[in-house]
């Protein structure tokens, strides 16, 4: 559908419908309703975000209460608006309850039933991360780095086994074995009866209707991937695995399984059943005493036929100082070496910034675990052939690739890490699975790190702001200008003056980030705490006490800045026994988190901006803001509703033609009733604003020559694919001390600028949306490439399309929202009649460049 | 820091308060031991003195207010600062009547905690 349709239809539903004219102080507070009520939900999802940083203490009854607040915001909110609107959002609440039931279900461990029940790992994402369990989470997670190489396959979801439990009617005894579970002095005859029971039901359970076709498809199109002849390996996921604790080796495998329907999912149920097994259990009641619910997922990849498997350590944990690390290997396939039945090769390399092999053991190996060959499939330990017996079991080639690797993994997930590998026979490496690797303290380690720190030079100490705990070391990477981003180096520590959102093209590979000013309310701190990378805001003067390529090591928990590598601190990172973003009260609030403050409804013009296009509490608050927006500038639209005097026409040096509509605060009590001059304006958006516009050389007085097929371009077209006629002679301002809601039609485009702006960062807010003018597509296009080209220069993310601009940008000081709306002021002026100049595409350069250097003047001498 | 270590005690009956304050005080050079219930808790200390107990206030059986109670008794020099998520002026009262050192709401910042910890010492110092 072209833009155009979509406006229409918009304008039709939506914004120009006729209503009655209510008292208008009544439709302010009204409105103010909705804002606050908005802010407040904004202000507690914001709250959630930095809570998630590891700065903070808090516990699940924080979790629920915060839930409950939030769910209470949002209805206050949906019920504002529908106040405002005279009920045209009466669907919101319907829209709204299954948003509430999901987050609900977060918080009740229920989220792992609602989904698919197969799902591939390529299309995995973290929101489904409880429904694939642990270990599958983190495979997909590898699976979208390019630099390593993972079997593809798919996992059978949690959802299949609550449906296999509800299916063969096992719903009260599974209830039953999870309540024994809980309690401390559970009747063990009891456990014991049901946990066997299950586990037999389970191994003999029927399929849901249709899976084994969806399974025998996936099969299917896994095959086409694979060259014959080809087997699967099904692994356990739970939801607890690799997570806070390993579960290490405690849930049952099948490997070299016939890609066939049947035969994968008979061996699936071997692993759902392992659940339920004796040893599993036992491991479980010790790391969760106070019981925890599980569920189990299996992740079915493509056996790579191995040559030799291994797994690989990327710290020494024998000696996590040294800077060295370990790998062990054998041939054939790794269930032998993570089960101890073959003697393996040892390989120590060190992990400076040229990886070498520094010692090398290698095993007398005469067996290998190895297909059978036969047609069921199945391993069996095979003999050696004579020639490989005492050979290393990989060569120098790959053990150097399989040790970058391993570095490349510690900073991608931040922690050393203990990593599964193998070889195809063609010598292609893969990894089969990457978990934190844990460090046994030594006893008398860690009361003496205090004093091991004390050799160590500070450059920085107790200042800044916490984004994302951690510690994390590598040579200092300027970052000056987001070029710079292109050459960031694996391992580098990102410092910069300011934060920047785009600073997450580099987060894997960064060790560490550290900016001058900032704060971890940011969308940067956002993006850090979701990608763990440990994160200082507000550290003055860091740039001047460290050179370009010095080492340093960040302590983002205690505020320290070191020069030099302490390996102290990194060693007492890897043997601290947890992970804090594994923790389960991490986890779940992460999760609802994830469920309300991602955006989808990012543009209003687009035909998903109604009530059921929200997916998110983020959207609704969104859809709820707009749309309380936009039913007072259709308030300062409709003259029965703007009685004479409300709307007050602006006195300014330039033609600008703008009406202001003043919600309280925005000009001065004394001002006059008409003509009111720039120095009664007191909405601080909005008198930066006006400021750029004014700005001398911004605003050029005369009017643009418009060629004659751009005159008739505009008459024939534009109407329609611009809000039209509709704001003719209406350009209006809703204004009050700490907003501006700016709408002008120059011409015949259309432009929106929404701004909060007050002393407290988190609130602050601009939005500006651009689109049309009078000229042909490509001109216009040309224009708005070159707006864009400029709102990025200075920091807005922005989206185009065609000759549509939107543009966003947050969380900024009062002084930067004055100085960001005052540049946006001199570009409104500045583009107003531009594209009649955009003849090719070297004038976006061109016009871009100027205006960035302050010549403002390019416009006029043309 | 002083040369002496000092020796904190932490109960709370969620396991992750015990854990996170393991963390980052066992970092700082404390000698840290952490309780789930508060009955293990007061045995340990019957045991050996602590400097600092850190408290959660609502806990099953034998709550803050009680450990607060039976810590004065037990070891007077003894500084106990109780954490909690359900601060009303009346149970600060009654702990601050009852000899807390302080108050703290759930959820804080762990520096907060720090801090509060770090001032708990030096007044300790300052009584001997």
């Amino acid at each position: 559908m072209a833009l155009r349709d979509l406006l229409k239809g918009f304008s039709a539903q939506h914004w120009f419908t006729p209503k009655s004219c209510r008292p208008l102080p009544l439709v302010f507070s009204q409105f103010r309703e909705v804002l606050k009520a908005n802010n407040q939900a904004l202000e507690i999802i914001a709250d959630i975000g930095e809570k998630l940083s590891g700065e903070y203490l808090f516990d699940l009854r924080y979790v629920e209460s915060t839930v409950e607040e939030m769910i209470t915001a949002m209805r206050r909110a949906i019920d504002a608006i529908n106040i405002l609107t005279q009920n045209r959002c009466a669907v919101l609440p319907g829209v709204f309850a299954p948003m509430e039931t999901r987050v609900r279900a977060i918080l009740n461990k229920r989220d792992d039933r609602d989904g698919p029940p197969l799902l591939w790992l390529s299309e995995v994402e973290t929101r489904h991360w409880p429904l694939v369990g642990g270990k599958a989470a983190h495979l997909s997670e590898l699976l979208h780095n390019p630099k390593v190489r993972v079997p593809e396959g798919f996992v059978i979801t949690a959802r299949l086994f609550h449906d296999l439990i509800d299916l063969n009617g096992l719903r009260p005894e599974f209830d039953r074995f999870e309540q024994l579970l809980s309690g401390h002095h559970a009747d063990e005859e009891d456990l014991g009866g049901v946990r066997r029971l299950l586990r037999e039901k389970v191994l003999h359970a029927e399929p849901p209707s249709g899976f084994l076709d969806t399974l025998a498809k996936s099969l299917e199109r896994l095959a086409a991937g694979s060259e014959p002849p080809f087997f699967l390996a099904i692994r356990s996921s739970a939801q607890e695995e690799d997570m806070d604790f390993s579960f290490a080796g405690q849930f049952h495998s099948e490997l070299q399984v016939l890609p066939r329907a049947e035969a994968v999912y008979r061996a699936y149920l071997k692993v759902a059943a392992s659940l339920f097994d004796d040893k599993a259990i036992r491991y479980r009641r010790q790391v969760f005493p106070e019981g925890s619910p599980m569920s189990i997922a299996a992740c079915c990849q493509r056996m790579i036929p191995a040559h030799a498997s291994g797994i690989i350590y990327s710290v020494d944990p024998m000696a996590p100082g040294s800077q060295s690390m370990v790998a062990v290997g054998a041939l054939g396939q790794g269930q032998a070496v993570v089960e101890g039945q073959v003697p393996t090769d040892f390989f120590r390399f060190s992990k400076g910034e040229v990886v070498q092999i520094l010692e090398q053991v290698i095993a007398t190996k005469h067996e290998a675990l190895l297909p059978t060959g036969n047609t069921d499939g199945g391993l069996a330990m095979q003999a050696v052939p004579d020639g490989q017996i005492k050979s290393p079991c990989l060569d120098e080639r790959l053990l150097l690739e399989l040790a970058g690797i391993a570095i490349h993994l510690e900073t991608f997930f931040k922690r050393p890490q203990d990593i599964e590998w193998t070889v195809d026979t063609q010598g292609v490496l893969y990894i089969l699975q990457s978990r934190p690797l844990l460090i046994t303290e030594s006893a008398q380690g860690t009361p003496r790190l205090s004093e091991k720190l004390e050799g160590y030079e500070l450059v920085a100490a107790d200042v800044g702001r916490v984004a994302q705990q951690g510690i994390g070391a590598g040579p200092a990477f300027w970052v000056e200008t987001l070029a710079d981003l292109k050459s960031f180096p694996e391992g580098a520590v990102l410092i910069s003056h300011r934060d920047s959102s785009q600073f997450v093209q580099v987060m894997h590979r960064a060790a560490a980030i550290v900016t001058e000013v900032g704060t971890p309310a940011s969308h940067m701190a956002t993006l850090c705490r979701e990608l763990r990378v440990p994160c200082l805001v507000g550290v003055p003067g860091i740039l001047a006490k460290v050179a370009p390529g010095e080492e340093i090591t960040v302590d983002a928990e205690d505020r320290r800045i070191y020069r030099g590598r302490v390996v102290e601190l990194l060693t007492y990172q890897a043997s601290t026994s947890m992970d804090l973003h594994m923790a389960p009260e991490f986890r779940m609030l992460r999760r609802i988190l994830r469920e309300v403050s991602r955006l989808n409804l990012v543009d209003p013009l687009m035909q998903e901006f109604r009530p059921e296009g929200c997916k998110t509490f983020h959207d609704v608050l969104r859809f709820i803001h707009e749309t309380a927006v936009l039913e007072l500038v259709e308030l300062g639209r409709d003259d029965r509703c703007l009685p004479g005097g409300l709307a007050r026409r602006l006195d300014l040096p330039i033609q600008a033609g703008i009406l202001a509509i003043d919600i309280g605060g925005g000009i001065a009590p004394d001002a006059p009733r008409d003509q009111i001059p720039f120095s009664a304006i007191r909405s601080i958006p909005f008198k930066a604003i006006l400021q750029g516009m004014l700005f001398p050389g911004a605003w050029h007085q005369e009017t643009m020559p418009v060629s004659f097929k751009d005159m008739m371009h505009s008459m024939m077209t534009t109407p329609q694919d611009t809000l039209s006629g509709q704001y003719t002679g209406h350009n209006i301002a809703i204004i009050s001390e700490t907003y501006v809601n700016l709408c002008f039609r120059f011409g015949y485009h259309f432009n929106i600028v929404d701004a909060f702006c007050h002393d407290v960062e988190r609130d602050n807010h601009i939005y500006f949306r651009f689109l049309g003018g009078a000229t042909d597509i490509a001109k216009r296009s040309r224009r708005a490439t070159l707006i864009a080209t400029i709102l990025e220069a200075f920091d807005f993310s922005v989206q185009t399309k065609g000759d549509l601009v939107i543009a966003r940008t947050s969380n900024l000081s009062q002084p930067e929202m004055e100085r960001t709306l005052d540049i946006l002021g001199r570009l409104i002026g500045f583009t107003r009649q531009l594209d009649v100049q955009m003849t090719d595409d070297q004038a976006v350069a061109r016009y871009a460049e100027a205006f960035l250097m302050g010549d403002y003047g390019i416009v006029a001498d043309k | 820091m002083s040369e002496t270590i000092t020796r904190l005690l932490v109960v709370d009956d969620e396991p992750i308060v015990g854990k996170r304050l393991k963390q980052v005080f066992g970092k700082i050079g404390f000698e840290i031991e952490t309780f789930t219930d508060s009955a293990s808790a007061l045995a340990a200390m019957a045991e050996k003195s602590f400097d600092i107990v850190v408290t959660d206030l609502k806990m099953e059986g034998i709550d803050g207010i009680e450990v607060l109670k039976r810590v004065r008794v037990m070891n007077p020099e003894t500084r106990v600062i109780i954490i909690t998520g359900y601060a009303s002026p009346d149970t600060a009262e009654l702990a601050q009547r009852q000899g807390v050192f302080a108050f703290l709401a759930k959820p804080f910042r762990l520096d907060e905690l720090k801090q509060v910890i770090y001032r708990a010492m030096e007044s300790n110092r300052a009584e001997e």
